[in-house]
C-alpha cells in the first residue's frame, strides 16, 4: 500500500480526474481523504491510499496525476515537492519575464509572482513562489545562475 | 606572561585597554600579563619591565605614532622587535589584507621562528594560507590562536573545536559581518535604499570609508574560509568561495520578502564542501534573524544537532575579549 498526499484545485470534477489514471493503470484505491477544511491558497489537500504492486506502475500513475494538474506533495510521508520562495532583482520585465518563467517551469512551477517596479530606469524586484521536486532543486539553482549571467538578474533564495 | 602587540590601531589599542583594565583580575587569577613592546608602522615602544599602557594609548592618539612614547620609543621595524625582544606571545593585529595577507603573514611566521606563540585577529593570512601557518606553528612547537578573526567577541572557533569537541560539524551558516547586517536592518526598518543606508552607516562609523570588502561579501568570505579550515578541516582559500554582495538589494525586495514572512540577510555558509556567501531569504522567526550589527552562527552537528551563537561581531573591546581568552588559553597551556 502506498500513501500519496496531493493538492487539488477546489473545483468540481478535479477528484474524478485523478481517479481515472489510477484505475487505468490497474491500481486499487483503498481510501481517499479529502480535507476541504484545510484548504489553503485555493488548493485542497487530498490523501489517497492505493494498492499497487510494482514501482514502474506507481511512477506512471504519479506522472499522470501531475498531468491532470495534481501537485504531489508526499509519497508515503516523504516530501516530494517543496516550496521555494525566491526574490528576483533586476530588469525583471524587460529581460522577458515570460521566458524566465517558462524556463523555470521546465523544472518546477512558478505558482505566484509579486512584482514592484519603482521606476522604469531602476531595477525592479519580484517575489516568486516555485514548487519543485526536492531532487530537482540543484538543477533549479543552476538555472538561476544561468539566468543571472544571461539577464543580469539577482536571485535571492530562501534558506531551508 | 610577556606580550608583544604588533599593530596599534583600533584593535591594538583595544587590547591594551583591556589588559590595563583587567590587570588586577589577571594577576589574581593567573599572573601579570605584561606588554613589553608595542609596534606600529612608525616604530615601537619597548620596555622589558612592562609598558605603561595608558600612556601608550595617549601617545598614539595624540601624535599618531608609538615611537613618540617617552624614552622607550624608537624607530625600529616590527620584524626586528619580534626577533629581538624577549616575550612569550605576539599579538598580531595589523590591518587585514585579503590579497597578500601581508605584513601579518611575515609577522606571524617570524614569531613562530623565534619561538613565540601567536594570537591574531587578522583574517588575511588565515584566509590565504591557513595550512602553511598551522604547519609552521607545529614545526616550531608554538601555539597559534585566532578566535578574534571570526565573529569578534562571539565564541565560534574555540566553541566548535573545544566545547563541542567530539561532534562532527556538518554545516555552518551565519551572518558574520556587522556592517552589512546593519545596512540591511536599516533598509528593512525604514524603507531606505542601499546608498542611503550605507551613507548613514559611514556617518556612524559602522561602515569603513572604503566599505567594499564588507558590502561585496569578501569579509564574510574570508571568515567562512577560516571556519572551513580551522573547524571542518578543509584546505580552502578565499578563491574557493562563491561570493555575492548586498549592493543590489532594494527596499522593494525587502518589502516583498517581509510580506511573505522573510527578511534578507547576507549569509555565509559551508555545506557539502561548498563555500558560499550570498544574500538569502531568512524566515522572520529564524534564530538567524538577528538585527543591527549583531553576528550569528548556526552549527549543525551530528550529536548536539543545532547550536546557535549570537554576539557582537566587531568593535575594539569586543575583539579584545576574544584575544584575551586566547592569551589566557596560552597561559594555561604554558603552565601545564
Amino acid at each position: 500500500m502506498i500513501t500519496i498526499d496531493i493538492e487539488l484545485k477546489d473545483k468540481p470534477g478535479e477528484l474524478l480526474k485523478i481517479l481515472t489514471p489510477i484505475s487505468r493503470h490497474g491500481a486499487n484505491v483503498i481510501s481517499i481523504i479529502h480535507s476541504r477544511e484545510e484548504k489553503r491558497g485555493g488548493k485542497v489537500p487530498v490523501r489517497i491510499v492505493i494498492d499497487v504492486d510494482d514501482k514502474e506502475k506507481l511512477k506512471k500513475i504519479l506522472e499522470d496525476l501531475e498531468k491532470e494538474g495534481a501537485i504531489i506533495k508526499k509519497i508515503d510521508g516523504k516530501d516530494k515537492k517543496v516550496y521555494l520562495d525566491v526574490v528576483v532583482i533586476g530588469h525583471v520585465v524587460d529581460t522577458d519575464v515570460r521566458d524566465t518563467i517558462d524556463r523555470i517551469n521546465e523544472i518546477g512551477l512558478v505558482e505566484d509572482l509579486d512584482l514592484i517596479m519603482p521606476h522604469p530606469d531602476k531595477e525592479s524586484s519580484a517575489m516568486m513562489r516555485i514548487i519543485v521536486d526536492e531532487d530537482k532543486i540543484e538543477e533549479l539553482f543552476y538555472l538561476f545562475e544561468e539566468l543571472e549571467k544571461e539577464k543580469g538578474l539577482l536571485f535571492i533564495k530562501s534558506i531551508f | 606572561m610577556d606580550i608583544i602587540i604588533i599593530g596599534f590601531g583600533a584593535i591594538g589599542k583595544g587590547v591594551a585597554k583591556v589588559l590595563h583594565e583587567k590587570r588586577e583580575y589577571l594577576k589574581k587569577n593567573y599572573e601579570e600579563f605584561k606588554v613589553v613592546a608595542i609596534t606600529d608602522s612608525s616604530g615601537a615602544a619597548i620596555d622589558e619591565d612592562g609598558l605603561d599602557l595608558l600612556k601608550a594609548i595617549e601617545v598614539k592618539e595624540k601624535t599618531g605614532k608609538i615611537k613618540n612614547y617617552p624614552e622607550k620609543g624608537k624607530e625600529i621595524s616590527s620584524i626586528d622587535v619580534i626577533r629581538n625582544v624577549k616575550a612569550d606571545v605576539v599579538v598580531e593585529v595589523t590591518p587585514s589584507n585579503l590579497e597578500t595577507g601581508e605584513p601579518a603573514k611575515t609577522h606571524i611566521l617570524e614569531s613562530f621562528r623565534s619561538k613565540k606563540h601567536v594570537v591574531t585577529a587578522n583574517k588575511g593570512p588565515l584566509a590565504l594560507c591557513y595550512k602553511e601557518l598551522i604547519e609552521e606553528a607545529k614545526r616550531y612547537n608554538v601555539i597559534f590562536r585566532h578566535e578574534a578573526s571570526v565573529g569578534g567577541a562571539m565564541p565560534i572557533i574555540n566553541l566548535a573545536k573545544e566545547t563541542l569537541a567530539g561532534n562532527e560539524i556538518l554545516s555552518i551558516r551565519g551572518i558574520l559581518n556587522g556592517t552589512t547586517n546593519y545596512i540591511l536592518t536599516k533598509m528593512e526598518k525604514e524603507g531606505l535604499d542601499f546608498e542611503t543606508a550605507l551613507k548613514e552607516a559611514k556617518e556612524l562609523g559602522i561602515a569603513e570609508t572604503d566599505p567594499t570588502q564588507d558590502i561585496e561579501g569578501l569579509d564574510t568570505a574570508a571568515k567562512i574560509v577560516i571556519l572551513a579550515n580551522s573547524i571542518m578541516g578543509m584546505n580552502k582559500t578565499i578563491k574557493d568561495v562563491k561570493v555575492k554582495g548586498i549592493s543590489r538589494i532594494t527596499p522593494e525586495a525587502l518589502f516583498l520578502a517581509n510580506k511573505r514572512g522573510y527578511t534578507i540577510k547576507l549569509i555565509g555558509q559551508i555545506k557539502d564542501k561548498h563555500l558560499i556567501v550570498e544574500p538569502m531569504l531568512v524566515p522572520i522567526d529564524s534564530p538567524l534573524n538577528v538585527k543591527g550589527t549583531l553576528n550569528v552562527a548556526m552549527f549543525e552537528t551530528d550529536l548536539a544537532k543545532e547550536i546557535v551563537v549570537v554576539g557582537r561581531g566587531a568593535g575594539p573591546i569586543e575583539t579584545a575579549s576574544a584575544i584575551l581568552s586566547d592569551l589566557i588559553h596560552i597561559y594555561n597551556s604554558m603552565k601545564k
